[in-house]
């Protein structure tokens, strides 16, 4: 059947590029690596130290397998591309993931909301930085791109969306709707112009609004541009280790490993400035798994490029270095396996949803996991033997032992993070029931990370501020002494940074001063001994930056503060908590603020509330206004509404804000005056607590009247009341008598209002259980109750945190270019 | 090679330590019942939200309090002291981290939803 307005050709044509990639990546990991067949390629360089000539017969054919795999990957882009852009919604994942009225720079977020679409940008970027190793890894190519064939062919499979023997292998973006599984052989699908006659096609289901951020505009290309930067180091590692090369990938994978610092790095805190800008959580960073599944790598990530000066200089480390280069490959895998499984539905808010892929994406993780392994166990003595100790003064120990730290710190976020893994393995339901009871996240998230992060940052920041100052093989005293000026200054600094600041906890003052040692001597370090010079300065500036990095956060949130007090006093053992009630048209205090919330207006899918701030007299009377907030609530009725914050940026602190709860009900619900019902069956002398604030007795039931009919003894007529007492815990008491009428058959339920207590209540009708009654009740809606809850903080210093990262980026970026433009050495006679 | 066996140990010594302190502050998964033995430990309570119980939020305090059904189907009043989140009533599954008080109720201290997503229902399409 021909189907109206579908645009078929297209859906066949995604196909067509999608098989078409799929199959030059499987000649491309083929190719590439049936050169590893040719004499003597993986016995190591030849008797001379060489490496073996690299020009297998394959090459032209693993070159052309990767052409085709190029043009397919682009094809698949621009056909989803184009869909969207032109609405076509007979494609399932252009009907769930934009609509007709979405801003044209969300467009491309539409394309990467979905699992599909992550995985394409995913593989987009793979074969973008694979296409360097083709023009630029010489005697690598062939290694790194077999490996970067064999990664590409398995994410590749996670879009094809065919069955083979029942199972499903991928889902594919270009599936129409009326293809889905679970719409095949439904009535509507055999109407031809189903995409006319169906409202539901006219329009998609939109980009998640909470999406509908420029930060989530590019967030996640620069975090999957550092996913896939973790390849080509691995690629290098698997490549030198199968040709018996163990030492010699770390030169040609360096730049990689800082191009893959700096922007995963930069792609992780861009989600961070996206949660501080857009979700109210109250900060940047939450230890939500899906948070952590991106950090985790790249904690290893920065461990494995410390490991490969080592391995570069020393010509030692190969087996720790290999095997954290491979980890953290594998562990980018994990956390993609985390966030689309749905294995943390219970544990996380934004985790993907579950697309029956688990089967494959663990088979991907496993193999790669595996493969690793085996390959270390099987080339592990290709390594050259060193029996020598590092001395204790020398720079190659001490980063060895910094690279452990970190790899510490990467595993407990992930033993944690995978809780809800283990409960699946080893929980009372799991394969092999060990656990008694399933274990849980941590119900303290943040003191739960802290309690072991904090530590790592103070020892990492101590390594980073004195590692660099230390010689390889062994450090003169002189060279020591060159840290005494910063360890100094940030004695000095710190105690009174600390003071000023009054932090109570010990172990935050001690990160405060560790940190900026780790600030100050790396500043020092490249004005001093690297005399500013840019090109050398890349480590030393992205030290520098990540030290601000570790301040900013500790500042921000060690002394994040809570200026919404609630005033009202609960209990001693359960304080108030922090969200402010503020009545239309009121002025309340915040200290240092006193904060008025002037009105609310509609602007598209937000309902803003505008907030006004006032300083504070010296005789504790609002002031003069300082700066108005508009925090707003984002109405999505797909996905909920959205609270979202309002933040004022001074240099040196944020004043944030969020209205954490607003009357959101229609003009015609707030009208008619009676709230909360709630509904209690009751009996003469019985007593229920109604509304958090009320006794309800009933005193007696009277019975004004009741007539039987004579031959049967059926009720004829009754009329009755409940008389009930009504007392507020402040000792008002109001009683009233609640009407009930039965005619025949017909009851006729009465109502009546406590009116000095605003309660109503309602006679329902008589219970089952003899002499006992249900009732209505509901309370009146306060007039004149206009009014928002609020919570605001003050975060202290989080632009240090901003700088950071961008030093952080520029810092890697240096180092990436003085090992790629930089002039190369001189050849070796 | 004696110094790194030294620090392997070391190492070894520390992650088993951090992983052990991350097993104490893991919490368990829990129904009320449950809750209310361990009381005052922290645990985790899957359940739903009980509809037919009132659901009262004062604004004042800012204190939730409503009905909760655990997977036991064991009833209990819980109490929030944060702003009501919004679409509570459309919650499919509620998440509580808090403690028993003791038999009376169960104080959470947070609470995730999971919401049905709006796509399953109209995804059910018909053709009038």
């Amino acid at each position: 059947m021909n189907y109206i307005g579908e645009h078929t050709f297209w859906a066949l044509a995604g196909r067509f590029f999608t098989y078409l990639a799929f199959t030059g990546a499987l000649g491309t990991a083929l190719f590439y690596g049936l050169n590893w067949f040719r004499p003597g390629a993986c016995s190591g360089p030849d008797e001379l130290g060489r490496p073996r000539p690299a020009h297998g017969p394959f090459l032209s054919a693993g070159r052309a397998s990767f052409v085709l795999h190029s043009i397919g990957i682009l094809g698949v882009v621009s056909i989803l591309m184009t869909a969207i852009l032109s609405h076509w919604f007979e494609f399932d994942y252009v009907w769930r993931h934009s609509s007709r009225d979405l801003p044209i720079e969300y467009v491309f977020s539409a394309l990467w909301e979905g699992q599909e679409g992550s995985f394409i940008i995913w593989m987009f970027w793979h074969m973008v930085l694979g296409w360097f190793l083709v023009r630029g890894a010489r005697s690598w190519e062939h290694g790194t791109m077999a490996v970067v064939g064999l990664a590409q062919l398995l994410l590749t499979s996670m879009i094809l969306g065919v069955y083979v023997f029942g199972t499903k292998i991928g889902s594919s973006p270009f599936v129409l709707i009326r293809e889905l599984p679970e719409n095949l052989g439904l009535p509507w699908t055999t109407i031809k112009d189903y995409l006319i006659r169906i409202p539901a096609f006219r329009d998609g289901q939109g980009l998640n609004p909470l999406l509908q951020n420029y930060w989530m505009v590019i967030h996640p290309p620069t975090l999957f541009l550092g996913f896939a930067a973790t390849l080509i180091p691995f690629a290098y590692v698997v490549a030198g280790w199968i040709e018996r090369r163990p030492l010699d990938w770390v030169t040609p994978a360096l730049p990689w490993v800082f191009f893959g610092v700096g922007v995963l790095g930069t792609g992780i805190l861009m989600g961070g400035a996206w949660a501080y800008e857009a979700l109210s959580f109250g900060g940047f960073w939450a230890w939500d798994p899906v948070e952590n599944a991106s950090l985790v790598p790249w904690i290893t990530l920065v461990a494995a490029g410390h490991l490969m000066f080592i391995v570069k200089k020393k010509k030692t480390s190969g087996g720790l270095t290999a095997l954290m280069v491979m980890l953290t490959f594998v562990l980018i895998l994990y956390s993609t396996f985390l966030t689309r499984s749905g294995v943390l539905g219970d544990s996380s808010v934004h985790s993907f949803v579950d697309l029956g892929l688990n089967g494959q994406l663990m088979l991907l993780l496993g193999f790669f996991a595996l493969g690793s392994l085996v390959l270390l166990v099987a080339r592990w003595r290709a390594l050259p033997k060193n029996t020598a100790d590092e001395a204790f003064s020398s720079r190659e120990f001490w980063l060895v032992i910094g690279s452990l730290v970190l790899l510490l710190s990467a595993v407990q976020i992930s033993f944690s993070t995978s809780i809800p893994v283990l409960n699946k393995i080893i929980g009372p339901e799991g394969l092999i029931p060990l656990l008694g009871e399933a274990m849980a996240p941590p119900a303290d998230v943040f003191r739960h990370y802290h309690s072991i992060q904090i530590p790592v940052a103070i020892v990492v920041s101590l390594f980073m501020a004195t590692v660099p100052f230390l010689r390889w093989d062994s450090t003169p005293g002189a060279m020591m002494r060159r840290m005494l000026p910063s360890l100094v200054a940030s004695l000095v600094l710190g105690g009174l940074a600390a003071w000023g600041l009054k932090f109570d906890q010990p172990m935050y003052t001690v990160l405060l001063i560790t940190g900026m040692f780790a600030a100050f001597a790396n500043l020092d370090y490249w004005l001093r001994f690297l005399r500013g010079n840019w090109r050398s300065g890349g480590l030393a500036l992205a030290h520098f930056g990540f030290a601000l990095i570790l301040l900013g956060a500790l500042i921000s949130n060690g002394k994040k503060q809570a200026i919404s007090q609630n005033p009202v006093f609960l209990h001693k053992d359960f304080p108030a908590n922090e969200h402010i009630l503020i009545p239309a048209g009121d002025t309340v205090s915040m200290h240092p603020y006193w904060v008025e919330w002037t009105g609310e207006r509609r602007e598209g899918h937000f309902q803003i509330y505008d907030v006004n701030f006032y300083g504070t007299n010296p005789d504790q009377t609002p002031g003069e206004k300082l700066f108005a907030l508009a925090p707003y609530i984002q109405i999505n009725p797909r996905m909920g509404n959205v609270r979202e914050p309002s933040t004022k940026h001074y240099w040196d602190r944020d004043i944030y804000t969020y209205v954490s709860f607003a009357d959101m009900r229609s003009p015609e619900e707030k009208e008619s005056g009676w709230t909360e019902e709630m509904e209690a069956t009751m009996g003469r002398g019985e007593e229920v607590f109604v509304f958090d604030e009320f006794m309800m007795r009933c005193d007696s039931i009277i019975v004004n009247d009741a007539q039987m009919v004579q031959e049967t003894g059926d009720l004829a007529a009754l009329d009755m009341a409940a008389r009930l007492t009504l007392k507020h815990m402040d000792g008002r008491s109001e009683t009233i008598d609640v009407p009930y009428q039965v005619r025949g058959n017909q009851a006729t339920p009465g109502e009546a209002e406590f009116a000095a207590l605003g309660v109503k209540a309602r006679f329902d009708g008589v219970s089952d259980e003899p002499g006992r009654f249900t009732m209505k009740f509901w309370r009146k809606s306060p007039e004149d109750d206009e009014f928002i809850l609020l919570q605001a903080f003050i975060f202290p210093y989080i632009n240090l945190l901003w700088l950071g990262v961008v030093l952080l980026a520029i810092g890697s970026g240096l180092a990436v270019a003085k090992r790629i433009v930089g002039p190369k050495p001189a050849p070796k006679a | 090679m004696k110094r790194n066996h030294i620090i392997a140990l070391v190492v070894i010594a520390l992650l088993v330590g951090a992983l052990m302190v991350t097993i104490q502050d893991a919490s368990t998964y829990a129904t009320f019942e449950m809750a209310e033995k361990k009381s005052p430990e922290t645990v985790t309570v899957v359940g739903q939200l009980d509809l037919d119980q009132p659901i009262t939020f004062n604004a004042q305090t800012s204190m939730l309090r409503f009905t909760a059904v655990d997977k036991d189907g064991e009833r209990s009043v819980v109490y929030f002291n944060q702003p009501k989140p919004t679409d509570f009533e459309r919650s499919e599954e509620i998440t509580l981290t808090g403690l028993s008080s003791g038999d009376t109720a169960f104080f959470a201290q947070d609470i995730l939803m999971k919401c049905p997503s709006k796509y399953a229902d109209e995804a059910k399409l018909s053709a009038e």
